[in-house]
Order: structure tokens, then sequence, then C-alpha cells
């Protein structure tokens, strides 16, 4: 996304913005999964429950 | 109201409120009262994010909510987490790096000054107007069902989160934020504990969320895809993604908690956090909900949550037809006590005709109920009451105020004011920055000193404040503007998100694409709604369609 940005708006602010990896799991994109991954678990978990309890 | 319970009411807000104001001292600068300085780490701004969001109302509701319709509306959250995921690949890096104190004034960087002006004018309307509700719907509440006149608790909720917002800046409300959090939490786990423990003995938990199951109560998820039904899977994936991607990317008042962030690791952080914890946080409020349900299945419930209609339709005038109702209502609920208890043994049995019998004993007698209430809701009606009355926001006060014991009542009652105040001033801090910088920085003051910005921002801060307490008195004359408001949300969100849509991912479309393309969304969005049948919900994703189609449309035609 970086390309859609004025130059100045990137250069001036360099390293501070530097897109640091997460401190687990090594990159954003094994993050994102884990967090699609939860979502998906907890409407599995979500949807057994209320089939275990369904009147 | 006992002396243990305004200890603990007082006592954590005023922790809340100092340690919020110790955390933000030296905030000297326009970019420190703003921003935090930037200096925030991911756990402050996360549950600064959730406290934002969570409103009163969102407590109150939401367990009436499950307490007469189920868990269903757990399906709505759906959608955050994959918008949380959307915001922290595009609109955290872009905003980081754009080093911009608005999201609105990217838009100038991206499209020009008419395009920011335009956008950030919407959000002053929509947030204004949404700002004195806020307010005004829990101090209803706290009114009815304690008594409390609702100008005093407006006032005192008001007041306190515009001194100590104005006092502190960003950092202040982050760090309140934090430990409003912290309280709620343990006020809702409190109350569900109550909950239980408060079951007769010979009621097992498991035993509780069976009853529960069986009244429809823990409906978490439907998977029946129908246009007219709000809340399902898939209106839930979609339309919350939307709303979520309009709320946490283009609301100021959630956008500049993750601008406070030390780095764009730290900001991706904080919404990672809130795309993991807010569903099942959702999940455990509305359970608190349903055990509610419970627990009034053994301890009889008032006809009517909201006490001043009750005593309307039991007033002497009234009596030849409450009297018959009362009997019908007291009936119901003996039945159902007594199927309940017919069905915990067929559970606890595992034969499954005497389960089925059961069942079906247990469902008769709650449809009797809730048609005993139905018919004293149109009592209401007839004796000169509110048309088609919705109770549900008094129904967890009610237990809470009536069955929990001393000290727990302040302790949730802390909750309501916490989240209140997290959420006003988060609202206030952020329509002052956006008057501060996107108004009068850009348009009446290009150059001054820091401490001018600071002092016009600190001004703005107790402006918006002022209007917020202010608002909130004439709002309850007003009556269904709170559903009005709730509507011009939608009316204003769609075409703001289309615009940054075109911003982050339509990289051809120019500045004069982008300006008509939000006025032709908006314009499309009315007509819809006055024209179409449809859900609000779906306001966000026509909108935000029709501003992108436009902005390309638009900037294709001008390069031919």
């Amino acid at each position: 996304m970086a390309e859609q940005l004025p130059e100045h708006a990137i250069e001036s602010h360099g390293r501070e913005h530097a897109d640091d990896p997460p401190p687990l799991l090594g990159t954003w994109r094994r993050m994102y999964f884990v967090v699609i991954g939860w979502l998906a678990f907890l409407i599995l978990v979500f949807y057994l429950f209320a089939r275990r309890f369904a009147p | 109201m006992r002396l243990a319970d305004w200890l603990v009411l007082c006592g954590s807000l005023a922790f809340v409120v100092l340690y919020g104001l110790w955390r933000g001292r030296g905030s000297n600068s326009v970019n420190k009262y703003l921003l935090a300085g930037k200096t925030l780490p991911w756990h402050a701004m996360a549950l600064s994010i959730m406290a934002t969001q969570a409103s009163a109302v969102t407590f109150i509701s939401t367990t009436g909510q499950s307490y007469v319709d189920g868990m269903r509306f757990v399906q709505f959250y759906f959608g955050l987490p994959l918008a949380m995921v959307i915001l922290c690949v595009t609109a955290v890096p872009i905003f980081h790096r754009a080093n911009v104190y608005t999201a609105y004034e990217y838009l100038e960087q991206r499209f020009d000054a008419r395009t920011r002006a335009l956008v950030s004018a919407i959000f002053l309307i929509q947030r204004g107007l949404a700002l004195g509700i806020t307010l005004y719907a829990p101090a209803v509440v706290l009114t009815v069902i304690l008594g409390w006149p609702e100008q005093i608790t407006t006032l005192i909720m008001g007041a306190v989160a515009v001194t100590y917002t104005t006092l502190g800046g960003a950092k202040t409300v982050a760090w309140s934020d934090f430990q409003q959090m912290m309280v709620m939490t343990a006020g809702l786990v409190a109350a569900l504990a109550a909950a239980v423990l408060l079951l007769p003995s010979s009621v097992s938990f498991h035993d509780a969320v069976a009853l529960a199951g069986a009244a429809g109560r823990l409906n978490a998820v439907t998977l029946n895809l129908d246009w007219n039904d709000r809340y399902n899977l898939w209106s839930g994936l979609i339309g919350g993604m939307f709303l979520a991607l309009s709320y946490f990317g283009c609301d100021q008042s959630q956008v500049q908690r993750y601008l406070t962030g030390k780095s764009i690791a730290q900001s991706r952080l904080s919404l990672l956090f809130n795309a993991m914890a807010k569903v099942p946080m959702q999940f455990f409020i509305l359970f608190i909900g349903a055990m509610v349900f419970v627990f009034y299945i053994y301890e009889k419930p008032p006809m009517l949550f909201e006490r001043a209609e009750l005593a309307r339709i039991q007033e002497p005038s009234m009596q030849a037809e409450y009297r018959p109702l009362e009997q019908r209502y007291d009936s119901a609920f003996e039945s159902r006590k007594a199927a309940a208890d017919r069905l915990i043994q067929a559970r606890r049995s595992g034969d499954s005709r005497l389960w089925q019998q059961g069942l079906q004993e247990y469902r008769s007698a709650q449809q009797d109920l809730d048609a005993a209430r139905r018919q004293s809701i149109n009592l209401v009606e007839r004796a000169g009451g509110a048309k088609g009355l919705v109770d549900t926001n008094y129904i967890f006060l009610t237990f809470v105020t009536r069955h929990l014991p001393a000290g727990l009542v302040g302790l949730v009652l802390a909750v309501i004011f916490g989240a209140t105040m997290a959420s006003i001033s988060a609202e206030v801090n952020s329509l002052a920055t956006v008057s501060m910088v996107d108004i009068y920085k850009r348009h009446f003051r290009k150059r001054a000193p820091d401490r001018h910005y600071l002092n016009v921002s600190r001004a703005a801060t107790v402006f918006w404040g002022c209007y917020a307490v202010l608002t909130a008195q004439f709002v309850g004359r007003l009556g269904s503007l709170v559903e009005a408001v709730n509507l011009l949300g939608s009316f204003f969100y769609g075409g703001m998100l289309g615009v940054f849509v075109l911003a982050f991912y339509f990289k051809r479309v120019r500045a004069r694409g982008a300006f008509y393309g939000v006025l032709a969304g908006e314009a499309v969005i009315f007509a819809t709604y006055f024209l179409a049948n449809i859900a609000y919900l779906w306001l966000n994703v026509i909108g935000c369609l029709v501003v992108v189609a436009t902005g390309v449309l638009i900037t294709r035609l001008g390069r031919q």
C-alpha cells in the first residue's frame, strides 16, 4: 500500500514506520490466518453448542 | 443502594479516573494531547478500543435481548475479526506512514482539501448527533430503576468524563479505558456467577444451560440465509464486516485509539486482540442474559420490567383489565416452573419420551407467559402509555438491583457508569481532534505555536463535552430520535467507507471522483432508505459500492 502514498509521507518517517514483524509466529500473514482460524473455530463451537441445547 | 454499593461505585470510578489522569500527566503538546505522543503499547490501545465500542447500552441491552430473544445477536459480531484483519493490512500502515492526526487528514494527502472537509463534516454531524444519546440512554434506565433524576446522572457522567479528557487528553482516555475494561470484566463475571449461584440448590449449572436451551435462548448460530432476518451467520459475516470496517476504519473515535500506538506492529496487535476477544466477550454477555432468564424461571419476574409503565396498568382505573391478566401471568409462571422441574428430572433420567413430554409442557407454559406479557404491553398502550413498549433494557438492571448482594450492585453500576464515560471520553476526544485539526487548523489558522493549538484542542473538548451534556437533556423529549440517530449512523457510514476504499485500493481514482462519489453514495443511501424496504444494515454495503462505482466512473470519464 505504501506506493499509493505521496513520496514525502514515506520519506519523512523512515525507520519509525517500518513494518516490524509480530512478536509471535514470525509474519503478519500467519497472525491473520490464526485470527481467521480462531473465528472459524468459534463459529463451529457456537454452532455445536446451539445444536446441543436446541429445543 | 446500600453503603457497600456506594463505596464500590465511587471507589472504582475514582480509581479509574485518577489512574487515567496520573498516566496522562505531561500531555503538554498537541501530539501528546491528541495522540498520546504515539507511545502507547498494544494492550492499552486494545482495551481502549474495546471500551470505546462497549457503551453502557451494550451491557444493559444485550443481556435483555438474550433474555427475550436468545443469543443469536452474537452473529452480528462475526464480521468484526475479518474487518480487523483487512484494517491491519490496509488502514493501519497507511495512517501510520501518512503521519496523520485524523483519518480525514489522510484524504487530503490522497485526494484534496474539499474531500477531506466533506468527510470531516459528515463525521462531526453523525458523531455529534450520537453523542447526546450515548450519555442519555443509560441515564434514562438508571432513572427508572433507581429513581435518580436523569439530568443529574447525565451531568455527573458527562462532567467526570469531560474533565479527565480535557485535562489528560488521549493518553488519559486510553489508560482510564484500560481500567474501565478491568472493572467491566470483573462486574460481568460477578453478575454471571451471581445469576448461577442464586438458582435453587436443586438446579445445577448444566440444568440451567439445558433450560435456557429448551426455551430457545441459546440459538447462537443460525445458518439459514434469510434477508429479512437481521441476525444470521451470513448477515453477520457480510453486513457485520462492512459495519465494522466503517466503524473501525473511518470513524475517528476508533481510528484515534490505534493512531496512539508507538508502531504499526503495536497498533496491529491492538486490533487483532479485539478480533480475537470481541466475539467471545459478546457471547459471554449474552450468556449472562440467558442465565438471568433461567433465574427468573424460579423467581417470579415482574410482568413488565419498566416500573413506570407497570404502575400505569396497576392504577385503580385499570384494575378490571389488569387483574385477569395478572392471574394469567401468575398461572403461566407457576406452570413454567413446574414444567422446568419435570424437564430437569427427564434430563437426569435420560428418558427421551419424558424429555419430549416435558419439553412440550415447558414451551407451552413459556408461550402463555409471553402472551400475557404481550397483553400487558397492549394494556399499557390502552392506558395511555408507550406504544409497542420494549422493556428489554430494564431486565438486567432489575435483576441486579433486586437480587444481587451489597457491593455487587455498586460494581455493576460502576460498569454502566464506566462504559458510558469510556465511550463519551473517546467520542469527545475525537470530535475535538477533528474540529481542531481538520477544521480550525486547516481552514482558519494554518500557522500558530503548538501551545495555541493545544489550548484550542482543550477548548474544543470542553465545547463537545458541554454539547453532549446539553443535548442529553433534550433527547428524552424527542422520543423516537434515539432510533433515528442510530439510523443516521448507517446513512453516513457507507459513504465514509466508500471514500476510504477508493483511497486505499483504487490508486487511479482522483479527487473529483472521490468527492462526487461520496455525494452520489449519500444520495443513493437516502433514496434507498425512503423508497425501498430494506434493513438498514445493508445501507452500509450499498453506500460503499455506489461511492466506489461513481468514483471509478467519473475518473474514467474525466480521462476520456
